[in-house]
C-alpha cells in the first residue's frame, strides 16, 4: 500500500514539474493535488509505522516547485500574440492579388 | 338580353381584374418580404470584432488563439464590394508547440451579402494550405484552387471547377449571413438550413433559435439570442445542441460568445472587443 502510495505521488510530482513548465500549466493542478494527497497519505502511514518518511521530501518538494511555477505563470504571464508579420504579408498579397481577380470577375451588385 | 349579356361580360372583367391584381400583389408582397430578408441590414465597413479562443482540457479552459472578424470596403474599377477577413493567430507561449497563422477572408457584395471570391490560407504548425473560391452565380460554378506546400518547399496547384446550388456559400459569408438573418421575427424552435462550399464539398449546416437569454461578457451584460448550430452528415461538430452561438439581441447582432464540441473535446470563443459596429 505504501510502495504503492509513494509511486503514485512520485508519478503526479514529477507529472506536476513537466506540466507547470509548459504552456499546459493550468493543468498541472491536478497532478499536484494528487501528489499532495498521496505524500500526506503517506506521512499519516509512516506515523502508525513509526519509521522516518523520507521520499516524502521529494514529493512535497515536486510539489511547492510545480505550485509555484503555475502560480506565477497564472498571475504574471499575460496574454500575446506572437509574430503576426508574416500573416500580414499574406494579408496585403492576398488582397492585390484579389483586387486583379475581381477586376476579371462578373459582379452583379443586385444578386 | 343584350343589356344582361354587357353587364355579364363588364362584371367578367372586373373579376379577372380583382383576381390579376390579388395575383400581382402577392407576387410584389413576396419580392418585397424577400428582399428584406436577403438584404444586409446589420455588417458594415470597418467593422472589427476580436475574440480570445479557449480549449477545455478536464474542466479547465486554457487560452490558445486570438480570433479576429474584420470587415472593410474594397473598390474595383465597376464594383465596391466588401471584404470580411477572419484571421487566427495563437498566443505566444503556444508558438514553440504549435503555431497557427489562420487567413479567411470572403469579398461578398455590400447590399446582399453574396460571396464572389474566397480566399483561405491557412498555415498550422508547419502544414500549409491554401484555397480560393471564384463564384459564378449565373451558371452557378466555382472554379477552385488548391494550393499545397510539399516537403521540399515547393507548391503544387490542383484546379477544379465544382457546380454549386443557388444559395451556396463559403463559411466566412455564412457567418456573416447568420447574423444577417431576422432573428426578432423567429420563434424558438425555427431553423434555417444554409449550404456551405469548404473542401470543395458542399455542407448542409443548420442553425435553431433556441431562445433568448442574457450573458455577461467582456462588452458588458448582453441579452443575446441563443442559437445551435448542427452539420448535416458530418463528425465535425458533435452532439445535438452542444454546439451554441449567442448574438446579441440588437440590429447588430454581434456574435459575444460560442461553445463548440468536436471530436477531440469542446471549446469556447469569448468576445474581447468590439468597435466599428453599423448600429
Amino acid at each position: 500500500m505504501k510502495k504503492l502510495l509513494i509511486t503514485l505521488g512520485f508519478i503526479s510530482a514529477i507529472l506536476a514539474t513537466i506540466l507547470a513548465v509548459t504552456p499546459l500549466s493550468n493543468l498541472a493542478i491536478f497532478p499536484i493535488i494528487a501528489g499532495f494527497i498521496c505524500g500526506i497519505v503517506i506521512v499519516f502511514l509512516s506515523k502508525k509505522e513509526k519509521q522516518k518518511p523520507k521520499t516524502i521530501q521529494y514529493i512535497f518538494l515536486l510539489v511547492i516547485i510545480s505550485l509555484s511555477i503555475t502560480i506565477y505563470k497564472g498571475v504574471f504571464t499575460t496574454l500575446e500574440v506572437g509574430d503576426t508579420e508574416q500573416l500580414e504579408e499574406r494579408d496585403e498579397e492576398n488582397l492585390e492579388d484579389s483586387k486583379e481577380i475581381l477586376e476579371g470577375l462578373d459582379i452583379d451588385e443586385d444578386l | 338580353m343584350i343589356k344582361h349579356r354587357i353587364f355579364g361580360i363588364i362584371y367578367d372583367i372586373i373579376i379577372l381584374y380583382i383576381s390579376f391584381m390579388k395575383k400581382l400583389f402577392l407576387i410584389l408582397l413576396f419580392l418585397v418580404c424577400y428582399q428584406n430578408f436577403a438584404q444586409n441590414k446589420t455588417i458594415a465597413a470597418g467593422e472589427k470584432l476580436v475574440y480570445t479562443a479557449s480549449y477545455n482540457m478536464s474542466g479547465i479552459l486554457t487560452d490558445i488563439a486570438q480570433v479576429k472578424m474584420e470587415t472593410s470596403e474594397v473598390k474595383t474599377s465597376k464594383n465596391t464590394l466588401l471584404r470580411l477577413k477572419c484571421t487566427a493567430t495563437t498566443y505566444t507561449k503556444w508558438d514553440n508547440f504549435f503555431k497557427i497563422r489562420d487567413l479567411y477572408e470572403s469579398y461578398v457584395s455590400v447590399n446582399y451579402l453574396t460571396p464572389y471570391l474566397y480566399k483561405r490560407d491557412i498555415s498550422e504548425g508547419g502544414y500549409y494550405k491554401f484555397m480560393q473560391y471564384k463564384y459564378n452565380h449565373k451558371t452557378k460554378l466555382v472554379q477552385s484552387l488548391k494550393r499545397k506546400k510539399k516537403k521540399d518547399g515547393q507548391t503544387w496547384d490542383e484546379n477544379k471547377s465544382v457546380k454549386i446550388g443557388a444559395s451556396t456559400k463559403d463559411i466566412v459569408s455564412t457567418l456573416y449571413n447568420i447574423r444577417n438573418l431576422d432573428i426578432h421575427k423567429a420563434k424558438p424552435g425555427d431553423q434555417s438550413d444554409f449550404t456551405v462550399l469548404f473542401d470543395n464539398k458542399e455542407t448542409i449546416i443548420t442553425v435553431k433559435y433556441l431562445n433568448k437569454e442574457t450573458i455577461s461578457t467582456q462588452i458588458g451584460s448582453k441579452e443575446c439570442y441563443k442559437l445551435s448550430i448542427a452539420v448535416k452528415g458530418s463528425d465535425i461538430l458533435k452532439g445535438s445542441n452542444s454546439n451554441l452561438l449567442w448574438l446579441t439581441a440588437d440590429d447588430n447582432k454581434i456574435p459575444v460568445y460560442a461553445k463548440f464540441k468536436i471530436p477531440v473535446g469542446n471549446g469556447e470563443l469569448k468576445i474581447v472587443s468590439a468597435s466599428g459596429l453599423k448600429h
